[in-house]
């Protein structure tokens, strides 16, 4: 974007926010109860679009009052943090959600209370505006911290520099907050598909092997839930490079969820999926029917929980999660009463996971949708 | 062994002497349990318990306000003196040989009367119990209004179970009322519920004409000052009625009475008894109840016992109970216990298992120094910590304090019995309540011969569970709205405390005068307080926000979402 457009979009944002600030005004001046309405962000307002195969922000929405002893201390916060936003984008600045979350909190005057006591309460209140608004973190001025690594063959242009993913040592390239094109180009890449993986003890395994090199591809990972930085990355080597993009996770509701967030999304930032969730991605493994294919020992499962179980009922029940081979999967998974780590492959060889497991995977097409 | 060994050489007639001597005492000790001389704590308690309901009687008998003063020292290990002293009609010479010189001499044995306390060792039994555990007499100083003042020293001459009295002084000075100074070993001060304080606490209490003072062990001073000055009605001594008859008392009064034939000992002895009764006794009995009642057989007793079961009596009169009453029940819980709030209760006179009149009394306060203190502190933050109190059961039987056998008394199981929560009242246990209840009856039911707890007899039960709910609701409505007027006080402070920090925040969006939007919002705030108190309304608050659409939000999404949606961001 031109500085002109720039400054526009910026006059935009400020004025949006304004708008909003002069309607509770306006309500004031009523004598009533001054209310701001958001959209409802929970399972009961999204829903799937079959088009996109993303989630999607359904158009339900509930009012925050100043007046309601459960509302009261969150409305505060929301109008605190529309005005910081304002202040951040005047100074024409850039800051992170952990920034913000600092410069608003303080002690309330005559009380032991702050306005924030953590980030915890700060971040959802970022998110309710973003949705509110209808506007990207990205136009707030705000930077979502960011955790994943990416190797590969590659080059980033990231500003002035240009970065070789194949020469990142053991550590990898650090994925910064802001992946939008504007700021991040692509490069020479040389790679067939890419390679999400759950944990980070694991990335690093396949980097040490140099995985990506002899298999032609870049991997990533999100050191658990991924952040936006990761995902948005992923989705642009998708769909800009049309590189195939295969998730690596444990065996377990949790890594099955944190696939689904890669695919289509997760409930909290449904209102951005379209920017967010690369649909094409498929899951690779580990799946509880890895275990007969794959003679892994019994001794490193692990029994499923209640909890398990619990989530495992919730995911079957979700419409992403409908097609027939997820509902053998976790059926499968019930039945067996068991759960599987990535690192408990390293039981038939450090270097099974890498030279045997997900080539064979690849070569046979043994994905899950 | 060495001693059995002279004893042999000691005459069969030593031996009787000795025995008989010895006999009074040695009943005493052998049922000191009895007595309630059970245990170093409980001995004290009893001790001070009879002395002082000597004093409270001798005081209202004489229509004199109760001054008393009591003064406990630790003369060694479980070594105490006792000092009891009142503003009474003092004692006689003659009379104060009767009072704390010889055992049992007031029994109040088949008196139907509503006496105070329980009939337990007497004054005379204090002296007896001094004798044997000290081997001293006890002192006395005593003065009429009619003579002087005299101090002397008594013992109790066990074989013939008469007062010795000893060092007879006359003083000079002018006194009128009674001291009396005994000592005792194997009894113990102690400041707890079952103490002298408490028991001295409640006995001050339960008769608000009473000015009463303790100096402790330690010489601290607590004086529980009267907050009635009249003298309570002296109770009247009511006939037995024939329902609460016994065998064993239809006999025992027959050997006593003046009357000449059965069927007029019957009309004079008993309440209620007519000669349409006499006549259905007659016929119901296999013998002449014409007879000389001294004849009367226990068979025969038995017999009458079974037809006074049989017909139908009027019930007892009531008129013999004197209650505290409400109004000097809660001038003397505001004055002792000082409370916040509190609801008592006077019922009507009612008869337990058909013979037996009694009527219950009861008060619940609430906050202040109500309840009991616990050993658990809470601490408000900037104040220094404080100890959290409990709920107190304050036992009577005839405005005498019960402190032992808690678990077993109906009183007890009354206050246990109710639901309080149905009352506001959500943790009872933890509640800062007094509760006070006096069973009045011409004769209590105890549970055992310790006479510390009531039997739990359908009537009286029924009567205490009546009273204590109809002080429960008035308590628990009072402790609900303050409640109610702490909720609407916390939402004030919570909405005002973040008006500030909105107004700001709009300033900085709207560019308002910050002062103006704040005054704005507080003006909201405050109208929409006093718009719920008119009408009553204490909004639940939701947790969730609210719908703005007109789907209902499911429950279950926001469930779901705190699992999983953890990150994304």
């Amino acid at each position: 974007m031109t500085e002109r457009a720039v400054e526009k979009k910026d006059k935009h944002v400020i004025s949006e926010l304004e708008k909003n600030g002069e309607e509770l005004l306006k309500q004031i001046e009523k004598k009533q109860d001054p209310k701001i309405e958001l959209p409802v962000r929970t399972l009961s307002n999204i829903y799937f679009d079959q088009k996109t195969k993303t989630i999607k922000l359904g158009d339900k929405t509930s009012f925050r009052n100043f007046l309601n002893i459960a509302h009261t201390r969150k409305f505060m916060q929301t109008v605190l943090v529309a005005s910081e936003i304002k202040k951040v984008i005047q100074e024409e600045a850039t800051v992170s959600i952990r920034d913000l979350y600092y410069a608003l909190k303080h002690t309330i005057e005559g009380t032991n209370e702050n306005t924030f006591e953590d980030q915890s309460e700060s971040d959802p209140v970022i998110e309710d505006l973003e949705a509110a608004t209808n506007l990207l973190r990205e136009e707030l001025h705000l930077a979502a911290s960011s955790k994943g690594v990416v190797t590969g063959s590659l080059k980033i242009k990231d500003g002035n520099d240009t970065i070789d993913l194949t020469k990142m040592g053991s550590g990898g390239w650090g994925v910064p907050s802001n992946v939008e094109p504007e700021r991040i180009e692509f490069k020479d890449i040389d790679a067939e598909y890419v390679l999400f993986i759950e944990k980070d003890a694991v990335w690093k395994r396949f980097n040490e092997d140099r995985f990506w090199k002899k298999n032609k591809c870049i991997i990533i990972t999100g050191r658990g839930q991924p952040s936006r930085a990761e995902r948005r990355l992923v989705q642009r080597l998708n769909m800009e490079h049309n590189l195939p993009v295969y998730a690596l996770m444990d065996a377990d509701p949790w890594g099955m969820y944190i696939y689904s967030v890669i695919k289509q999304g997760s409930i909290s930032l449904s209102y951005s999926e379209e920017k967010l969730a690369t649909p094409a991605t498929k899951y690779i493994g580990l799946t509880t029917q890895d275990v007969e294919q794959y003679k892994i020992p019994k001794e490193v499962t692990i029994k499923l929980n209640q909890l398990d179980v619990k989530r495992l009922n919730e995911m079957a029940s979700y419409e992403w999660f409908k097609k027939k081979e997820w509902q053998e999967e976790f059926a499968n998974m019930k039945q067996k009463a068991v759960k599987l780590e990535l690192e408990a492959l390293s039981k038939k060889g450090i270097r099974f996971i890498t030279e045997e497991y997900l080539p064979d995977k690849i070569k046979r097409k043994d994905f899950l949708p | 062994m060495a001693e059995k060994e002279i004893q042999k050489t000691v005459s069969a007639e030593e031996l009787a002497k000795d025995f008989k001597e010895h006999s009074v005492a040695e009943f005493f000790k052998k049922n000191m349990q009895m007595l309630g001389l059970t245990g170093k704590i409980k001995t004290l308690t009893t001790i001070i318990h009879e002395y002082v309901t000597n004093s409270l009687d001798a005081c209202e008998e004489a229509g004199i306000l109760p001054d008393v003063e009591v003064q406990i020292e630790e003369l060694g290990e479980e070594f105490v003196e006792v000092t009891v002293k009142d503003n009474g009609p003092g004692l006689t010479q003659e009379t104060v040989g009767k009072a704390l010189g010889q055992l049992l001499a007031g029994t109040k044995f088949h008196r139907m009367i509503q006496a105070r306390g329980q009939q337990g060792i007497g004054a005379a039994g204090c002296t007896m119990l001094s004798q044997i555990t000290t081997g001293k007499p006890v002192k006395v100083i005593t003065g009429t209004s009619k003579s002087k003042a005299m101090s002397l020293e008594i013992t109790i001459d066990p074989k013939k179970n008469q007062p010795v009295i000893s060092n007879l002084v006359e003083l000079k000075k002018d006194f009128r009322g009674l001291v009396v100074k005994a000592r005792f070993k194997g009894v113990k001060y102690v400041n707890s519920e079952q103490g002298p304080l408490e028991y001295l606490r409640r006995t001050a209490i339960a008769n608000p004409h009473t000015k009463i003072t303790l100096i402790a062990p330690d010489k601290s001073t607590t004086t529980f000052n009267r907050s009635a000055k009249d003298i309570p009605e002296r109770p009247i001594e009511i006939k037995p009625h024939p329902k609460g008859a016994n065998v064993d008392e239809v006999v025992t009064f027959s050997k006593s009475t003046q009357a000449k034939k059965i069927s007029s000992f019957l009309k004079s002895e008993f309440d209620r008894m007519g000669d349409k009764a006499v006549e259905e006794i007659s016929k119901g009995v296999s013998f002449d109840i014409e007879k000389d009642p001294r004849t009367l057989e226990w068979d025969e007793a038995e017999e009458i016992v079974k037809m006074f079961k049989k017909i139908t009596f009027i019930a007892p009169r009531t008129d013999g109970l004197i209650p505290i009453g409400e109004d000097r029940i809660k001038k003397s819980i505001e004055s002792i216990v000082q409370p916040e709030y509190m609801s008592v209760i006077t019922r009507k006179p009612q008869v337990y298992k058909g013979g037996f009149p009694f009527l219950v009394e009861v008060g619940i306060a609430y906050g202040g120094n109500a309840g009991r203190l616990s050993t658990e502190t809470i601490q408000v933050e900037g104040e220094t910590p404080q100890q959290v109190r409990k709920i107190e059961i304050m036992r009577f039987a005839n405005r005498a304090p019960l402190l032992f056998d808690t678990g077993g008394c109906a009183i007890t199981k009354a206050v246990q019995s109710i639901d309080w929560k149905r009352y506001g009242i959500k943790d009872y246990e933890n509640t800062p309540l007094t509760i006070f209840v006096n069973l009045i009856s011409v004769h209590i039911p105890y549970t055992s011969a310790g006479k510390q707890a009531i039997s739990d007899e359908d009537e009286i039960m029924e009567e205490l569970r009546l009273a204590l709910m109809d002080a429960g609701r008035k308590t628990g409505m009072y402790i609900s709205s303050k409640l109610r007027e702490q909720e609407k006080q916390n939402k004030r402070k919570i909405f005002m405390k973040y008006a500030k920090e909105v107004a700001l925040a709009l300033h900085a969006l709207t560019k308002k005068p910050a002062n103006d939007i704040e005054k704005k919002l507080l003006d909201i705030v405050l109208h929409k307080l006093k718009l719920e108190e008119e009408q009553g309304i204490t909004d639940e608050p939701s947790e969730e926000e609210e719908d703005a659409g007109k789907k209902k939000k499911g429950k279950k999404g926001g469930k779901k979402q705190k699992l999983f949606d953890e990150g994304g961001d």
